[in-house]
Parts: structure tokens; sequence; C-alpha cells
């Protein structure tokens, strides 16, 4: 296991290698020069160049990306362009509002998506199951803008259920209140897809030869589905969930702009529109670190549910 | 002898005290508490710093925050400039060259850490080095123009910090004179009328040196810890997201008592007059960058304030005023054009489209005559817009309300004088050069939805005259640094006001600005030599008549086609008393007074009254 685990870390180093060529060639490539937005409204190209100078950017290509892999080796991003703060710190404070909506959405998606699918499943080809996959195919043809701009109308503004946009100090508070409308998008969005992926994964199993037996032998419906069924299936789906939980800091930009929640994704499209390339370069990074060990964290999870998986 | 010294001196601390107290008391006093005021940005601010921050969101909560030495009265139209911190207008001696300001005696900074638990009297010096930081080479400031050759022995220092890589701020400099704690003499290196209103420019702010040495970061600058004299003092920030400011406990506090002539400023001074200021104990500034998002916050009580913009109008406004189910809620709107112009200009150094050449100037005038500026009104701005006739927009001084440009909209007559001037049509149906040669325009804009509208538009009109046009489309820092290199042909550019004087629109096309901020590279010598003469003039009908004659020079060789001013709707709840939108100062919360929390929705759920 152990040396299994070093084997994949090592392995991860050119692939981070790649991402940062692709970020260092992209950004330079079409990021464009942020002296001239810096310097301010009037200023001559001395002080242009003295802000190309003192931001590194008037250095050859070469050391620029030296400077970048040394940034990525110690952790060490610098500050933001555009507000002097240190980018360690925009990721620190940034991270707990993005996890306070992702966490409990990936994890009420995943229960509801998979008991949904066991229950489906279980009646496949009935009317229940023909009426949700047709609910689900309608609710994956609408855009999350739609679901964002009618739920906020609605149950905000309409109905009062929920503060229309917010956040505050306490988590609770952020929880409950600010997150509630955000996470019940999440839901709506994330639940249709996941429903029926994980179903297919479920009638996969449900057919084979060990769930006739156990049947045969009188072990229980509910045993069957929720023992046998679900650890068989469960391998695809931990790999469907993991892959998605990195996209998900970053995908979630439009709930965290629309509800003004001060998370990652909305950081990252600031970054953007500023070519504020420390905060661009150490989230991209960083996002790429998320996906590489969540694919491992994904490959010991086999194990752990299926003993006969073999980590090679 | 030396005990009765020290007992009067002792006395004369404990006066002081005393009298510090009293106004502190009576500000405190006066700031409510309860009294929350919740304004909305559509835009994340950066920072606190005045020297180092340039964004309008910024520089709206550091006009609380810090001081200038003059600001402009809050209903006086167009704005006029009053004291601040400084005892009265400065003195304007040598030809304004000599400026001499005195600092009132008794204004503190908040407290903080550094100053050890001592109050910190708001000094001459403190302005001095404010100005000094502007050009400190290290701090790379995005307003060392404010300052730049201008102030005599400055820009030396400023060169000596760029070898030594260290801005001496103890360097005597002849231009900025301390010569008591409370004056400030300001020598310039030729006349400039228009000192006094870079001395009520946010980044001119006083700022307590001690504070900037502890607090700054690699850079100089200090973003974080504002540490200044104004009305109110940062409470919370969390980035990108909520700022909190609460009522400066020592703030010396003013009476309201602004005049004015307008009658629709009457019922305002009415509930206003007499009030000690400010009232508002705590204010509240969420950002929020969606549009719908904003205006349903609004409706719903969460805010009560917000600038409406131009996409949300057609929700709002009928026309230029509330519709009625706004009406009948009581929100009140406060409606300015602001002090900017929008302007498309032409590369007055390309090939194809600059130059003096009779038949250059014909192509940008017929250009300009074939573009739709109400077109661009109604589709893009929603109507928030005001056709301008002069490049002094309304509300700046030296704007002249009934001068009328004689370029209008005229596609036939573009077509005959491109035909005039030999730009004949070829066979695939577009004009070619007078010398046969075929040609495109290329039109620059930025690949957001503003720019592909008038890309549009553009297109439109230049079709209607057989020209063929390109668009070129680079993001914005792309754009500004082409444009400063003189290497874009034609694009839409806009400049609002960073003080309302005509010459900080007229500066646009001089000469000597190319590379900066002349971004259609004009030199055009009648233009330039009549500048010259306005700068060395204050205002007046004179210097007014030079403008008159600068105007009808771009009409002439048309470097530009004059564009729109936009308007700038506030939309105002009705627990809010004695709003009015000012057209240069971002924030006029110091201004104001809210109803008690009474019926005043908590950013909760459910936007539930909270009770008394």
């Amino acid at each position: 296991m152990a040396a299994y685990i070093v084997r994949r870390l090592w392995q991860m180093l050119p692939t981070m290698l790649g991402v940062i060529l692709l970020v260092f060639f992209l950004f330079n490539w079409v990021g464009g020069d942020p002296a001239y937005v810096l310097a301010g409204k009037i200023s001559n190209q001395e002080q242009i160049d003295n802000i190309r100078r003192q931001l590194g950017v008037d250095q050859p290509y070469w050391v620029q990306l030296w400077i970048f892999i040394k940034q990525v080796v110690t952790a060490d991003f610098g500050a933001s362009w555009s507000t002097n703060e240190r980018v360690s710190n925009i990721l620190m404070t940034r991270l707990g509002p993005s996890l306070t909506v992702v966490v409990p959405l990936v994890i009420i998606a995943t229960i509801i998506s998979i008991g949904l699918a066991l229950a489906v499943a279980y009646v496949r080809g009935s009317l229940t199951d023909r009426a949700v996959m047709i609910v689900c195919t309608i609710g994956l043809s609408v855009s999350i803008l739609v679901y964002i701009i009618v739920f906020q109308y609605v149950f905000a503004y309409k109905l009062g259920w929920f503060p229309v946009q917010g956040w505050g100090d306490s988590f609770w508070e952020n929880l409950f209140v600010y997150s509630s409308l955000p996470i019940l998008i999440g839901l709506v969005v994330s639940i249709a897809p996941e429903l029926r992926l994980y179903r297919t994964f479920v009638l996969d199993e449900i057919n084979q030869d060990y769930v006739r037996t156990a049947r045969a032998k009188g072990v229980s419906e509910n045993r069957i589905m929720w023992i046998h069924v679900l650890r068989n299936a469960s391998i695809p789906i931990i790999t469907n969930l993991m892959a998605g939980i990195p996209g998900l800091l970053l995908g979630s930009f439009l709930i965290e702009r629309f509800f003004s929640i001060p998370g990652i994704g909305r950081e990252v499209i600031l970054a953007v529109e500023r070519s504020d390339f420390p905060v661009i370069k150490a989230i991209t990074v960083y996002v790429a670190f998320a996906t590489i060990a969540t694919n491992l964290l994904a490959d010991l999870t086999y194990k752990a549910v299926d003993p006969r998986v073999q980590l090679k | 002898m030396r005990r009765a010294f020290a007992f009067v001196g002792a006395l004369a601390r404990t006066g002081a005290i005393v009298a510090i107290a009293a106004t502190s008391t009576a500000a405190y006093a006066a700031a409510d508490p309860s009294k929350v005021l919740r304004h909305v940005f559509p835009a994340a601010e950066t920072g606190f710093d005045p020297a180092g921050v340039q964004d309008l969101y910024s520089a709206t909560i550091e006009q609380m925050l810090f001081e200038t030495l003059l600001t402009y009265d809050y209903l006086a139209r167009p704005a006029k400039l009053v004291p601040l911190t400084a005892e009265a207008l400065p003195e304007v001696t040598d030809n304004g060259k000599t400026y001499t300001v005195r600092v009132r005696k008794g204004i503190y900074f908040i407290d903080d850490p550094v100053f050890k638990g001592r109050k910190r009297e708001l000094t001459a010096a403190d302005y001095a080095y404010a100005l000094k930081r502007l050009i400190d080479p290290k701090l790379r400031s995005p307003w060392a123009w404010l300052v730049e050759d201008k102030i005599v022995g400055l820009d030396a220092v400023a060169e000596a910090a760029k070898k030594t890589g260290k801005f001496d701020y103890d360097a005597k400099v002849e231009g900025l004179e301390t010569p008591d704690r409370y004056t400030l003499r300001i020598r310039l290196k030729d006349t400039d009328y228009n000192l006094p209103y870079i001395l009520a420019h946010e980044p001119t702010s006083a700022v307590a040196r001690e504070v900037i040495d502890t607090y700054r970061d690699e850079s100089g600058r200090a973003m974080a810890n504002p540490v200044g004299t104004g009305p109110y003092r940062l409470k919370q920030w969390l980035r990108s997201s909520k700022i909190v400011l609460d009522a400066n406990p020592d703030y010396r506090g003013f009476t309201w008592d602004f005049k004015s002539d307008d009658p629709e400023d009457q019922p305002l001074i009415a509930q206003m007059k007499g009030k000690q200021m400010p009232l508002v104990g705590r204010i509240e500034v969420s950002i929020i960058e969606e549009d719908q998002a904003r205006l349903l916050a609004f409706q719903n009580g969460e805010l009560d304030l917000m600038d409406l913009g131009g996409p949300l109008a057609p929700n709002v406004l009928d026309g230029g005023k509330l519709k009625p189910e706004f009406v009948k809620k009581g929100v009140q709107l406060s409606r300015i054009v602001d002090p900017s112009t929008i302007y498309v200009y032409w590369n007055m150094q390309d090939p194809i489209v600059g130059g003096f050449e009779k038949e250059k100037i014909a192509l940008r005038r017929a250009m300009a005559m074939a573009y739709n500026v109400d077109d661009e009104i109604n589709v893009v701005r929603n109507g928030q817009a005001v056709a301008l006739e002069y490049p002094i927009p309304p509300g700046v001084v030296g704007h002249d309300p009934h001068y009328r440009s004689p370029v209008r909209y005229d596609p036939v007559l573009a077509n005959k004088l491109l035909d005039y001037f030999g730009y004949k049509k070829g066979a695939d149906g577009w004009r070619n050069l007078p010398d046969g040669k075929p040609f495109t325009i290329r039109y620059a804009s930025r690949p957001d939805s503003l720019g592909r509208q008038l890309d549009e538009l553009w297109k439109k009109a230049l079709d209607s005259i057989g020209v063929r046009m390109d668009v070129q489309k680079d993001k914005f820092p792309e754009l500004l640094k082409l444009e400063r290199q003189c290497k874009l042909m034609m694009r839409t550019a806009s400049w609002i006001a960073d003080y309302p004087d005509a010459d900080n629109f007229m500066q646009l096309l001089y000469g000597k600005n190319i590379g900066q901020n002349n971004n259609g590279c004009a030199k055009i010598p009648e233009y330039d030599k009549l500048y010259e003469q306005s700068i060395r003039m204050p205002d007046s009908p004179e210097r007014n008549r030079i403008y008159h004659d600068m105007a009808r020079i771009i009409e002439v060789y048309a470097p530009w086609r004059l564009d729109t001013a936009t308007y700038r709707n506030m939309l105002i709840q009705p627990r809010v008393q004695g709003y009015k939108k000012h057209p240069i100062l971002h924030a006029e919360w110091a201004y104001v007074d809210v109803a008690k929390p009474q019926g005043q929705v908590p950013s909760g759920p459910g936007g539930k009254a909270v009770p008394d």
C-alpha cells in the first residue's frame, strides 16, 4: 500500500509540471499585460516599466517560469497584483465559504441520488421509474443559470423563505441561513444527472448472478440492495464522486456570484477580470493538486470497499 | 518657576483633553449605532490606501475613512469646493503658483495601537507626506500624475529614489513646506489653478507616517489598515463580500447647513437643516456583482441605497422616472448625468484614418456622421445616457449647455462627402481609398456584451456608407497597451472626471499626452497652443472662449466623435432622508439620516421586519 502511494505521488510530478507549463503559457499568451491597468488612468511609459519591473513581468520567460516553479514548490505565491493581499490568505479565507456550500451539497446529493437510484432501479420499467427518468431528463436540460434566477426570484424574493443574498460571521448562520438556497439549487442541478448515472450502475449489478443467488437463499430485499448491490456498484460511484469534488469548488462560481458568497469560484472570476496572475496560478495549481489527490483517494477507497481490488 | 510651568502645562493638557472629550461626546451622541445604512457595490474593492488604489469602490470607502484638505459642497451644482480639514480655501499667490493652506487644529486620527494610547493630531506634515507618497516609485501609485512635474523639487527626490531604491521622505522639498505645525505651502513649477481640486481628491487624503511605516507591505502600501480622521472607521472587512463601517467616536461632527436655490432640494433641506452630523452609526456595504441579485435585494428591503446601472434601468424606470410600483413603495430616485464623456477616437497617426489631409479629414467626418448616437442611447444604454454636444460634459466647470455641435447623424451627406473626396465604390460594393486601393477600418473593442453591441452599431453605420469594417477584439489591458503605442485604428473610449473642471477633459487631446491618455494620438498644433493658454487661466469667460475654439477645432479635424454621457440613477429606500447624488463625491453617507430600524429588513431569511 505504502509503495503504491509513493509511486502515485511520484507520478504526480510530470502532471504538475504539465499544469505549470499550460497555465504559464496560456496566461502569457492571452492574459494581457497587467501593468497598463495597474498604472492608472494617466501614466507614462517609465511608470509602466517600473510596474513591470516590480511585478517581474519584464524578466525573460524562462526566468518567470523558474520563479513560478519555485512558488509551487514552496507553496508561496506572493501577493495579489491588484490588492496586495497574500495569496495564501486569499485561499485560506475563501476556502471556508466554498466548503460551507460544497460539503453539505455533496453529502446530501450523494445520499439522495444513491437512495433514489436504488429505489428506481428496484422498480425498473415501472411507471415510477419512467416518471423519475423523465423528470431527470427535463432537469438535466435546464441551465443552472435558469435555476438560480428562478429560485432566487421565487423562493427568496417572492416567498421570502431565504435571504436574496449575503454572508455573515457565524458558521451556523452561513450554513443554515445563507447557504440553504444555494445548496437547494445545487441539489436540483446535481441530483438529476447523478441519479441517472447511479441507476445505470445499480442496474448493471442487479441482474448479476450473485443477486439471484442471494434471493434464492432468502436474503431480504433491503439487504440485497443496500449491502450486496450497493457495495458492487460503489466503485464507479466513488470514481464519479471523487472526480467531481475539485471541480465543484470552482464550478460553483455562478452560485457564489449570485448569492454573494465570498468563495474560491468567485475569487477566480475576480482574478481573471483583474489579470491577477499570482491568484490564478495558485488556484489552478491547487485545483490540479486536489484533482490528483482525490483520484488517489478514490483508488484507495476502492480497496477499502472491495478487498478484491488490487493496488498495483 | 519650573513647577509653575509644569502646572500650566498640565492644565493646558487637561483643558485639551476636556475639549477633545466634549467634541468626542457630541459626535458620539450624534451618530446613533442603531441607525444602519446599507449600500451595495457591483464590483469588489481592492484596499484602503489612498495612494495605492484606483478603483471607484475602494475610493468610496476611503472618503469615509480619510479626509482631504478640501471637499465639495453637498448641494452646490456645479460642484463647488469647500474646506474640509482646512481652515479655509487655499490662499493663492504668485499667479497661481503658490498655495497656502492652514489645517484646522484639534482634528485627530482614530485610535490605533501605533499611537501607543496617545491622541494623534492631524498636522500639515501628514498632507505633505501623503503628497510625497504619490510619487514614491516603489509604491507605484496610479495617482503619480497628480503631483508629477508639478511641485518644485519633488521630482528630484523621486529621481533619486529610482537610483537608490528608497524614497527619502525627510529630504527637503522646496515646493512642499510646513512652516508651522498647521500650515502647508505648496509651490508649483508653473501656474495651475486646478491644484485645489487635487487637494479635494481622495489620493491626497492625510495618512499618518507612523501608521504607514507599521502596516505597509512590500510595495509600501497599507491596504488593510486604514487609520484616518474621517467620520467613520473600518469595523469589519470581509474582502470582496462585505465592508462594515461604524461612526468614528472622536469625529468632530458638523451641522447640516447646506443651501441650494434648486426647488427640488427644498424638501431635503427642510428635512435635514440643523441636524448634527453624522447621524448614521453604522454603514454596511455588500458586494453583489449580479444585477438581478442586487435589484432583488433592494426590492426585498435588504439595501437602502443602490446605483441602478444601465442594464437594470428598464426594470425600474420609465423614461427618466420611477415606475408606479416603485413610487407606490415610496422609493426615491436621485438622478444625475455623470461628469463623464464617452467618445470615439480615430488614431491620428494611422496611415488610413489619421493625418490632416482633406480626404483623411473627410473620411473621419463621414464615419462620424454615419453613426447614430440615438440608436446607441436607446439600444445599448437603455435610454440612460444623453448625447454630448460639447467635450466638457454637464456638471463640470466650463460646460456650456447652449453649445451645439454641427456633427449630426446624416448618412446621406456622409456618402456624398466620401464621393466628393474620391472614396469610390469598387466592384465588391465597398469603397476604396482615393488612390484606388482597398481599405478596411479596424474597430477595437472588448470581448464583452457592451463591446459586441457597439461593434454591431458601428458595423451598421460604416456599412451604410460603404466602408468595410472589421472588429479587433482584445482584453482591456492589451487594448490599453496598443492604444498607448498608437497601434489601434479606432475605439470607443470613456473618461470620468477626476475633478470637475474642464481641464480634466480638454487635456485628453493635448499633444504632449500621447502615450498617456491622448488615446487617439492627436497632435494638433492649434489645439495644443490654445490648451497651453487655458491651463494658465482660472475659470473665467476668457477661458470658456478658448474652450469653444478648441471644441471647434475638434469638429474641424474630427479626431473624435463625441458620443454620450451616462446617467447615474441612485435608488433610495423611503427610510433614508437627505440623500442627493453628488457628481464628484462618491459617498454621501455622512450627509444623510435614516429612520430608526422600525421595519428595517435584516440581512436574514425571509426579509421579516425587525420589531422596535
